[in-house]
């Protein structure tokens, strides 16, 4: 039975290719939307456990514009519920939203390196101490531009000789550089604006005292010169990704979209399909198949064009979201595009329910047909 | 009562059709008794309910009233699973238009029918090729449909209708797409099966030399049996 339907599909085998492509690039759409929504959801999901806080200059929206005196440091470490504080000057290659954005974070070397031990081994850790012209890159950054160990690399003005690899879960290290803050100080000065920093990475003691600590903060530096604007870190990304959060709703809605035409497709080509077969199903039922075995090839045959387009398009969109390893990156902050399995899988499964929904009518028309009504058609 | 020599038994048969809120009566009172082992002719013009009387007898139509029993079966009281499953065992059935399916090779059209029954692969494969070799097409199993002439396809829907052995072969006109050669060797296979496997059969055809090669005749005329006789014995 199962074979009598697979080779259904080659009755019409330009149709069934067609069909089979439309399903898979509709499944390759849906897989690619929903991976740019669960990199999105990653970045921007509040966790309750949530420690860190950004510092960022008030109503700036760009790493070019948010300028903070460094020894805000000092200030922003004596309010109660601060548990650390990290000065960071970020120089991004191109602040709008872009797919290939090289983010360097000036860090204090040795608080950094005690702090970061852990992601990197201590040889290359001395090293990157060692030299000031040196960066630690993230995994991400390093595979998208194909850097190891030794290179040196430019960007945004910016030349940096990488020291090592950087293995970090936050997206936001993944692809950054991270550089000694005196350095990345100097090279952006041009002016006399040494001492200026981007952005403090600020970690509070408790979770519960996030939105208190972040009060307290921009209260501190109400009337001074460069009044702040503290977020909880995740809110920060949001806030920054708000356009491309709206395009990746956007992309969602065309993924489902792609979802009902996978229903539209196989629908329309089973219909298609059964069209012609009244006769060859009297035929069978004459043979002694029984309506339930009719039904069953008809929903085989839809179930196949949904299975085999889904699982190519899940395949090629998965393999698609691997190789190129992009991040999107808008105003310095980045969110990563991980391929997921999971993704796939979903996609390949609704695909098949789908398919198999849209064989559901055409499955009990035929089981119902009459023999007789059949061969007289 | 029941006889055991008897294939195909009715009484008072009756097929109505309903068109255009019209009843067209296409069979009326049938009564027939034909014997197992017998070859049987059924003949009469374009629309005398010839066909209709053999898909009665298949159990592929219903009858409208009477009685009806085929190979110790009361088709009248089945439901239309039982009737398929009883199909799948009791009837062979031979298409004027071959009705092969054309994605499936020979080979893979004579096995279909043994899906039905529970049989191992080397079990199948023995039947088909027994079939094959009755009708002489052994050697084009791999072929395709298409890549058939005609008389190759209704030698392949032969062996399919054969394959499973069943009680009664039902044919409706299998020459009538035919060459007069092709005819005559499909009605030489028709009758070796008959004389030397000793299978039953009822052929339905419009053509008096084909009929020849029954042992019995019966004549339908506008629904009603207009003679029954027979040929030779
Ligand atoms: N399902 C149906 N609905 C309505 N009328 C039908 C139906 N089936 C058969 N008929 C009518 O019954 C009559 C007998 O049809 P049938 O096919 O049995 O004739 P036949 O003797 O086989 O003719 P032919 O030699 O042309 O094949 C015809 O008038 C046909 O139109
Ligand atoms: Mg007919």
């Amino acid at each position: 039975m199962a074979s009598l339907a697979c080779r259904g599909l080659r009755r019409r085998p330009i149709r069934s290719v067609l069909v089979l492509a439309g399903v898979a690039v509709a499944v390759f759409l849906y897989c690619t939307a929903d991976a740019m929504r669960s990199g999105v959801e990653r970045a921007t999901r509040s966790a309750s456990s949530e420690t860190a806080l950004i510092v960022y200059r008030q109503n700036r929206f760009c790493p070019f514009t948010s300028q903070l005196p460094q020894s805000y440091e000092r200030a922003i470490a004596r309010i109660p519920g601060v548990a650390s504080v990290v000065p960071v000057k970020i120089v991004v290659s191109n602040c709008r939203a872009s797919l290939d954005v090289v983010t360097f974070r000036g860090v204090p070397a040795k608080d950094f390196a005690t702090s970061h031990a852990a992601e990197t081994s201590p040889e290359t850790m001395s090293r990157w101490l060692q030299r000031s012209d040196s960066a630690l890159i993230g995994r991400e950054l390093a595979e998208r531009r194909k850097l190891k160990p030794g290179d040196r690399f430019t960007a945004a003005g910016v030349d940096a000789y990488v020291a090592g690899i950087l293995e970090s879960e936050t997206p936001q290290d993944q692809s950054s550089a991270f550089v000694h803050l005196s350095f990345l100080q100097e090279q952006a000065k041009r002016g006399g604006t040494g001492g200026v920093v981007t952005q403090f990475d600020v970690r509070v003691t408790d979770p519960l005292k996030l939105d208190e600590v972040a009060r307290a903060i921009d209260k501190h530096f109400a009337n001074d010169e460069s009044p702040t604007t503290t977020r909880a870190e995740t809110a920060h990304v949001a806030r920054a990704a708000t356009d491309v959060i709206v395009l990746v709703q956007f992309a969602e809605v065309l993924g489902i979209a792609a979802l009902v035409a996978v229903f539209a497709l196989v629908a329309n080509a089973i219909v298609l399909s059964m069209r012609n077969r009244e006769m060859e199903i009297s035929v069978l039922q004459t043979l002694g198949f029984r309506g339930m075995h009719i039904g069953m090839l008809v929903l085989f045959e839809a179930f196949l064009l949904g299975s085999i387009g889904g699982g190519i398009g899940a395949a090629f969109s998965y393999g698609a979201i691997a190789l190129a390893r992009t991040a999107m990156t808008m105003e310095g902050v980045s969110i990563a595009i991980p391929p997921s399995i999971a993704i796939a899988l979903t996609g390949v499964a609704i695909a098949n329910v789908l398919s198999l929904l849209a064989g559901v009518i055409p499955a009990i028309l035929a089981s119902r047909q009459t023999i007789v009504m059949g061969f007289r058609s | 009562m029941h006889n055991p020599d008897t294939i195909i038994a009715c009484h008072n048969l009756e097929k109505h059709y309903e068109r255009g809120g019209e009843i067209v009566h296409v069979l009326e009172s049938i009564d027939l008794s034909l014997a197992r082992g017998g070859f049987v002719a059924l003949m009469g013009p374009s629309g005398s309910g010839k066909t209709t009387l053999l898909n009665l007898f298949a159990g592929i139509d219903r009858p409208t009233a009477g009685s009806l029993m085929v190979d110790g079966q009361d088709l009248t009281h089945l439901s239309r699973s039982q009737l398929a499953q009883w199909r799948a065992v009791s009837i062979g059935y031979v298409f004027q238009l071959y009705h092969l399916v054309p994605v499936l090779t020979a080979y893979e059209n004579v096995e279909l029918p043994l899906f039905l029954h529970d049989m191992s692969r080397s079990e199948r494969h023995l039947r088909v090729s027994e079939a094959l070799d009755a009708v002489g097409i052994t050697d084009r199993h791999a072929h395709y449909p298409r890549q058939l002439s005609g008389g190759q396809e209704q030698r392949v829907a032969i062996a399919r209708a054969i394959v499973t052995r069943p009680a009664i072969l039902l044919a409706d006109e299998p020459t009538g797409d035919l060459d007069r050669t092709a005819a005559a060797s499909i009605m030489e296979l028709l009758g070796r099966l008959h004389s030397e496997k000793g299978q039953t059969i009822v052929m339905v055809t419009h053509d008096p030399a084909t009929a020849t090669h029954a042992q019995r005749l019966v004549q339908l005329d506008k629904g009603r049996l207009v003679e029954s006789s027979m040929v030779r014995s």
